[in-house]
């Protein structure tokens, strides 16, 4: 990697040294489809009285030690619009880890209204490749850090990559590593990288195109896309991913989070447990 | 049962930082403009610019209040932006003075990645081994009034104290448990100035 940056720090007397340029852990995030205020997509926790309410699965999630969580589709159809509001203070009302809201977010007023009823971020898809400048407009009046650009990437058939929107349907003409450097100029805080010729295969993330993006790009990089046991996330911690996103091996109950956090404590990396 | 003002900057949503004050057991008042109650602790949230911050504050007021409040030695919490505001300056909006309660400036982190987005430990005494989440793209360097550090490109400080102020650069009310307990700690702060 050539991200190695020169520490620079100071020492003041008598504070014990911490790891050389970056205390950052590596973050795992749990990602829950939510559809009319409910959770949908198989969840599996034999504990919960309710596994389809958005709260209760959250904060057994946090109680698991995920780092972050993101909920998508939460916002997909107007109607529900009031309801999916209300449902996203409740979240920020019961947990104390961050969460990201996406998926439907076509305007700036969505953004706003997400953000003020309690989201700490936004992930934004469809949205940001049909119009690049909420991206700008977004950074601009909350911040940055509340800018995830999601990326959906795949294999077009002659072996490149594309960037592909509306749920992976549609191939945009951009090219990914320039959009994914764009996102970050425009004022994305952090992207959302998720592989699609990886999703749904259990073969693990694509380590080898998040550490790319992570090299190349000035902010963080989330892996998504293929994950089924706690090796993939050591691989993609080895290769540069600031942190990955997973979802079906944690709600069928396969893995808790905490289980992965201990395996990668084990293999040396320093982790929120 | 003690009562806690959140002071509304109008820079962001207080849903989450009203809730884990109140699961702590505290009644929380939010308010945009000082008025005559009195009230057993004082939050600055951290949301905003610095600049836009310090109009908020200037302008309501608020400035008069925290003062009144240093007087009588209230507790008070300042998060991320709310803490910087006390110190002289930042880089963020170098045309506008902070309240200058402490001496030094908001610098930009040395990084290439910005924001400084994650959960990092702190060097501390006071909260030793805690592990809190940041969120910003400044923070001040150095200070004589630093309780904790962490690291982003260089030692930073992640928080102050000073009598019964607490400034913390993370975000306690994002970071779980380990939030919880300095929240709880910064409100119950009851030392006679020195």
């Amino acid at each position: 990697m050539n991200q190695i940056v020169k520490n620079q720090r100071v020492k003041s007397q008598g504070v014990k040294e911490l790891s050389p340029t970056s205390s950052l852990m590596p973050r795992i995030i749990v990602c829950l489809d939510v559809d009319k205020g409910r959770v949908v997509k198989g969840t599996n926790f034999k504990q919960l009285r309710d596994m389809g309410d958005p709260v209760e699965l959250a904060l057994a999630y946090e109680q698991q030690g995920a780092d972050e969580l993101v909920f998508l589709d939460i916002s997909a159809s107007n109607e529900n619009r009031p309801t999916a509001l209300k449902l996203v203070t409740d979240i920020a009302s019961h947990l104390s880890i961050p969460f990201t809201v996406g998926g439907g977010l076509k305007k700036l007023d969505d953004v706003k209204a997400f953000l003020d009823a309690g989201a700490d971020k936004v992930a934004l898809n469809t949205t940001a490749v049909l119009q690049p400048e909420i991206i700008n407009q977004t950074a601009k009046a909350y911040g940055s850090q509340c800018v995830v650009v999601a990326i959906d990437v795949n294999k077009k058939d002659d072996g490149t990559l594309g960037v592909y929107i509306n749920g992976g349907r549609r191939l945009m003409e951009n090219d990914f590593f320039s959009w994914s450097n764009e996102v970050a100029e425009r004022g994305a805080g952090e992207i959302l990288l998720t592989a699609m010729h990886k999703d749904g295969t259990g073969t693990g993330f694509d380590a080898e195109l998040t550490r790319q993006v992570s090299e190349q790009v000035n902010v963080q990089v989330i892996a998504s896309g293929g994950a089924k046991n706690e090796q993939h996330f050591l691989d993609a911690f080895q290769q540069g991913a600031d942190a990955c996103l997973a979802a079906g091996m944690f709600h069928s109950g396969e893995y808790s989070v905490g289980q992965v956090k201990q395996y990668l404590k084990q293999a040396g990396l320093n982790i929120r447990t | 049962m003690k009562k806690i003002l959140i002071i509304d900057t109008k820079a962001g949503n207080l849903f989450s930082l009203k809730a884990a004050i109140e699961r702590l057991g505290f009644a929380v008042t939010i308010l945009d403009k000082p008025n005559d109650e009195t009230f057993d602790g004082v939050v600055i949230p951290g949301q905003g610019r610095f600049g836009t911050v310090l109009k908020n504050i200037r302008e309501n007021k608020w400035d008069v209040f925290l003062e009144s409040a240093r007087q009588i030695n209230l507790p008070i919490l300042g998060i991320c932006v709310g803490m910087q505001v006390f110190f002289e300056a930042s880089e963020e909006d170098s045309n506008v003075a902070g309240l200058s309660w402490f001496k030094g400036k908001a610098k930009a982190l040395d990084f290439p990645k910005k924001p400084m987005v994650g959960w990092a430990k702190l060097d501390s005494e006071m909260w030793s081994d805690s592990v809190v989440y940041f969120v910003n793209s400044y923070a001040i360097k150095q200070s004589d009034l630093s309780i904790a550090e962490t690291c982003y490109g260089e030692t930073f400080c992640a928080a102050i104290k000073k009598d019964n102020f607490i400034g913390v650069q993370f975000h306690p009310e994002k970071s779980s448990e380990a939030g919880s307990e300095i929240i709880r700690q910064a409100l119950s702060l009851s030392g006679a100035a020195k």
